[in-house]
């Protein structure tokens, strides 16, 4: 296992690991607490669509993953603020349009083209040099965005007409929550695959749920859970010659079951403070 | 029809801080409030009532900035509805109608209260020992220092409501909205609650407005009683607003009058 340390593609792949493993169990705690499940999950096959655009049309993939990424969340944020429709449809519509839209991109290539499939099912191990820039200058910028607007997203997950009627803004929050999920999913897409991506949002953040009643204490298991899994996942991955990205949500999952088994909440649910 | 809404008790010598001007709510084709006049004072306790869908609580989306008026016009502060800047909003607490409260948010009751502090404080600013201390004085306001640490979901739902009222105290509002904050709860709760606001009311020199249905719980205590069906019925001091014809006309045979002057929801065919 250590010669396979020595490796540059293993040292990069671990280090992208670690860091989309943060990063999406941090942002994971918002999804959670703001009930945006299902969001991401969309958010993923329409970057997806990007990323197969961009191989079509010969332009940067990551770019139009972006592109198509934020106009999903977006017009998902519009249609919820709207009311117009719920939210269930309206993902479930655009999740299925995005994943043809994929589908007919990579239709329409002359020859196969591998690195598509990396983008869906997840290749850590082929992570380039330039790659793990992006996603390192992505994490920053989302991260650093999360610690200074969090006192706001914590209070719209909590109550959003809440938070707006006391003078958060929070239409504004609530948009930039979803452009740091879109990013997170980006960023995602080479380690995890547009398929398992979500789980890595969802999965850390639903574990520690079950362990605490604190915030602070929730992102931290969170993150250690998030950055785990991910790591050891690619190690599985890379001694076992197994893909990295059922590797790494398998184990999640794993560790998720265990929790709930033993979660102190569900041991309170009977004992409830009645106090008067 | 019996009133314009601005006789009252309450002086007004002074330019209100709410004024409704012929304002009208909702979406073109659907009206949940229509051509409402209505001044309120700085410092007055004023009920809202009316039946189910008369838009009671559009009243308090409206005064909260959030729905400004499709017609006419509403002033909050000398500022039009539609212009209300976000530090305008932390000056309006708001205890909105009960909802669920998930019971596993990971957050403690002083954590909650603090979120009051948020919209004051700005973007950008941690809260520090100054806003602490601010959320601490409404728990004590409220009587729930000792539960501070309590997981918000471990809470009765009175002292739930106890403790977003704290949160509404913590932005050291002018006005202090309340809908329906007694349904759902006993009625030992209901008084709690409702002497609570009273105490507020009188000790902190609030503007309240509370919306209800309890009308015989709050018509001993509110200055000026405010009746709605998507129209104004009626608004001033409770004894002239309580009138059997004009709640006969709002409430329908629903609702009687006994000698005692006590409001009764019944129906009214059975007393006669």
């Amino acid at each position: 296992m250590l010669d396979l340390l020595a490796y540059d593609f293993m040292q990069r792949s671990l280090l992208a690991s670690a860091m989309v493993g943060g990063l999406c169990s941090i942002i994971g705690v918002f999804v959670v607490l703001r009930g945006l499940a299902f969001v991401g999950a969309g958010t993923s096959h329409a970057a997806f669509a990007g990323v197969a655009l961009g191989y079509l049309i010969g332009w940067p993939p990551l770019l139009l993953a972006i592109v198509f990424g934020l106009a999903t969340v977006w017009l998902t944020g519009w249609v919820e603020e709207r009311g117009r429709m719920k939210l269930d449809v309206s993902i479930g519509i655009l999740y299925t349009t995005t994943m043809a839209l994929g589908i007919l991109f990579i239709g329409l290539m002359k020859s196969y083209n591998a690195e598509v499939y990396g983008y869906l099912f997840g290749s850590v191990l082929s992570v380039t040099p330039e790659e793990l820039r992006i996603i390192g200058a992505l994490s920053v910028l989302v991260l650093s965005l999360l610690l200074l607007f969090a006192k706001e997203l914590y209070f719209i997950a909590f109550d959003q007409e809440m938070a707006e009627a006391s003078g958060v803004p929070a239409r504004q929050m609530f948009f930039l929550l979803l452009t740091l999920v879109a990013l997170t999913v980006v960023v995602s897409l080479k380690t995890v695959g547009a398929i398992l991506v979500f789980a890595m949002i969802l999965i850390p953040a639903s574990t520690a749920y079950q362990l605490t009643h604190s915030l602070r204490t929730l992102t931290l298991y969170s993150a250690c859970f998030g950055i785990t899994t991910s790591v050891v996942g690619v190690l599985i991955s890379a001694i076992w010659d197994v893909p990295s990205g059922p590797a790494i949500v398998l184990l999640a999952t794993a560790i998720f079951f265990t929790a709930v088994l033993f979660s102190p909440k569900r041991v309170k649910r009977t004992g409830v403070v009645h106090s008067h | 029809m019996s009133s314009d809404g601005t006789e009252g008790s309450v002086s007004t010598d002074h330019s209100p801080i709410i004024r409704f001007d012929h304002a009208s709510f909702g979406f073109p084709g659907l009206i949940a409030l229509k051509d409402i006049s209505l001044p309120i004072y700085d410092g007055e306790f004023v009920g809202v009532i009316g039946p189910n869908g008369s838009g009671k609580t559009t009243l308090c989306r409206a005064v909260l900035g959030l729905l400004p008026p499709v017609e006419g016009h509403l002033h909050i502060f000398d500022c039009a509805c539609s212009e209300l800047r976000c530090h305008h909003r932390a000056q309006i607490g708001y205890l909105p109608q009960k909802g669920v409260v998930d019971r596993n948010f990971p957050v403690t009751v002083l954590e909650t209260v603090m979120m009051g502090r948020y919209g004051a404080l700005g973007l950008l600013k941690r809260p520090g020992k100054k806003d602490r201390q601010i959320a601490m004085d409404a728990l004590a306001q409220v009587d729930m220092v000792s539960h501070k640490d309590t997981a918000l979901g471990h809470l009765s739902g009175g002292q739930q409501q106890r403790v977003f009222i704290a949160r509404a105290l913590a932005q050291q509002p002018k006005v202090l909205i309340l809908d329906e904050p007694t349904t759902g709860l006993d009625i030992t709760m209901q008084h709690n609650v409702i002497e609570l606001v009273q105490h507020l009311h009188d000790e902190l020199k609030l503007t309240v407005l509370l919306i209800t249905h309890d009308i015989n719980m709050i018509r001993s205590r509110v200055d000026r009683l405010v009746l709605l069906k998507t129209r104004l019925y009626a608004a001033g001091p409770p004894a002239e607003v309580l009138k059997p014809e004009i709640l006969h006309q709002v409430y329908g045979k629903e609702l009687v009058i006994t000698e005692k002057d006590l409001v009764i929801v019944e129906d009214y065919h059975h007393h006669h």
